[in-house]
């Protein structure tokens, strides 16, 4: 089921909203329908996979919360929150990262008439956070192999250096990859400074207007219960 | 040879592609870096380690941009629409602007050289330390919302903080000293490695 980019951003940003500023039922909502978009696209292992872990998160986090065990269960509480409140935030910005096209993205900016020195940064930032844990993953097993670890006694008596092994090779392996994704998009044309056109047809269908109407009856509710 | 003094519009993609790049970078270790602030005792200085973090990206990104102004608002726009999005609410989108401004003047100013840069990363680590004014000027809100979240001895702790002003000026004079501590580093490692393999200037 394809739907617009717009579609998409819209549903991004009510879920966010919900999931950061609403109560639990609203947050549960947005879950729902990420989950169903998620299994609609195929990626059941996925959406049930998260549906299980936000689940459990949202029990241990309550539980842990009415225990009251102090500092200590900050910390708990902390990784609980991040599993059953941002994860699904995330969920949502995964469906939207891995469903959307580059090009798709880029004619949806342009239809909603926002600056390329907006947009570019834009799709840069959203594609590169899985480059940037995957070189971070990488960098981190490198200097294991090398004993540099961050709990080690090595670290503790000069955590520069940890600093300096760890985030030095991330910087030059992140800037290299910047510059070759920046010559490949000047040789594609993105610095031209005509109109671009689109081969991606994109445009509002039955399906955007549900997931829109959906997402506004959510907004509406939780504002009716909030004036209350 | 003449020029017009105009700068390329391939330049501009690749100041631009290094924001998102950047940006994406500062957003993943600011939230590294702040993370200590769930010890309640490591809440003030969590800026400080944040600055710290953030200051070698930072400065590696100061000297690759050839726009400076522009590339420090849009960095710094960046992260306030994320954080808008994520609850901090439009007024933290609004400050992130003006620290973004104020950064890109100073590299203006000082044409990009190490004090310039130092003052830059100075502004840019208020918008970490921004993020808690909310405890001080809607307290009461900021607490319900936090009850959601940690254990009643945090909570505690947070309204012990917001019942004096220090804690506010200990967070942006935590993340200002972390700037320059780490500006400091910054310049030695662009000048250990960056600068020896011409990744800067």
């Amino acid at each position: 089921m394809k739907l617009d980019p717009r579609t998409k951003l819209f549903l991004a940003a009510v879920a966010n909203g919900m999931i950061f500023s609403a109560p639990l039922v609203y947050s549960l909502l947005m879950v729902v329908v990420a989950s169903i978009l998620l299994l609609l696209e195929g990626k059941w292992k996925f959406a049930c996979t998260f549906f299980f872990i936000y689940l459990d998160a949202a029990f241990l986090f309550d539980l842990t919360k009415r225990m009251d065990v102090g500092t200590s269960g900050t910390i708990i509480l902390a990784s609980l929150f991040l599993m059953y409140r941002i994860m699904p935030a995330c969920v949502v910005l995964y469906y939207v990262i891995t469903t959307t096209k580059v090009n798709e993205f880029l004619a949806c900016m342009s239809r909603m008439h926002i600056s390329n020195k907006v947009t570019i940064p834009l799709i840069v930032m959203i594609r590169f956070f899985p480059t940037v844990f995957d070189e971070s993953r990488a960098i981190g097993n490198a200097m294991r192999m090398r004993g540099i670890r961050l709990f080690s006694l090595r670290t503790l008596k000069n955590p520069v250096s940890f600093l300096e092994y760890r985030l030095v090779p991330l910087l030059v392996s992140i800037t290299k990859i910047g510059d070759e994704l920046s010559i490949a998009a000047v040789t594609r044309g993105l610095s031209a400074e005509t109109q671009r056109t689109c081969v991606a047809t994109i445009g509002f269908r039955w399906v955007d207007f549900v997931v829109c109407a959906y997402c506004i009856v959510v907004v509406v509710s939780f504002t009716v219960t909030c004036y209350r | 040879m003449k020029t017009t003094g105009k700068k390329s519009s391939n330049t501009l993609v690749r100041d631009l592609v290094n924001v998102g790049i950047f940006g994406a970078l500062y957003l993943v270790l600011s939230g590294l870096g702040a993370s200590i602030g769930f010890i309640p005792m490591f809440i003030v200085v969590s800026t400080c380690a944040v600055s710290l973090v953030t200051s070698v990206p930072l400065f590696l990104f100061f000297s690759k941009v050839e726009r400076p102004l522009l590339c420090c608002v849009l960095l710094c726009t960046l992260f306030g629409i994320v954080m808008t999005i994520s609850g901090h609410g439009i007024s933290f989108g609004l400050l992130c602007v003006i620290y973004g401004v104020l950064a890109g003047l100073c590299l203006k100013l000082f044409h990009k050289n190490f004090v310039g840069c130092l003052l830059a990363n100075v502004m840019i680590s208020f918008v970490p330390s921004s993020m808690m004014i909310p405890l001080w000027s809607s307290t009461e809100e900021y607490l319900a919302y936090c009850s959601s979240v940690c254990d009643k001895a945090y909570i505690a702790h947070l309204a012990e903080l917001s019942s004096s002003y220090w804690p506010l000026i200990g967070l942006f004079g935590f993340g200002a000293a972390g700037a320059v501590v780490g500006g400091f580093i910054a310049r030695r490692m662009m000048k250990k490695h960056f600068e020896r393999i011409g990744l800067a200037q």
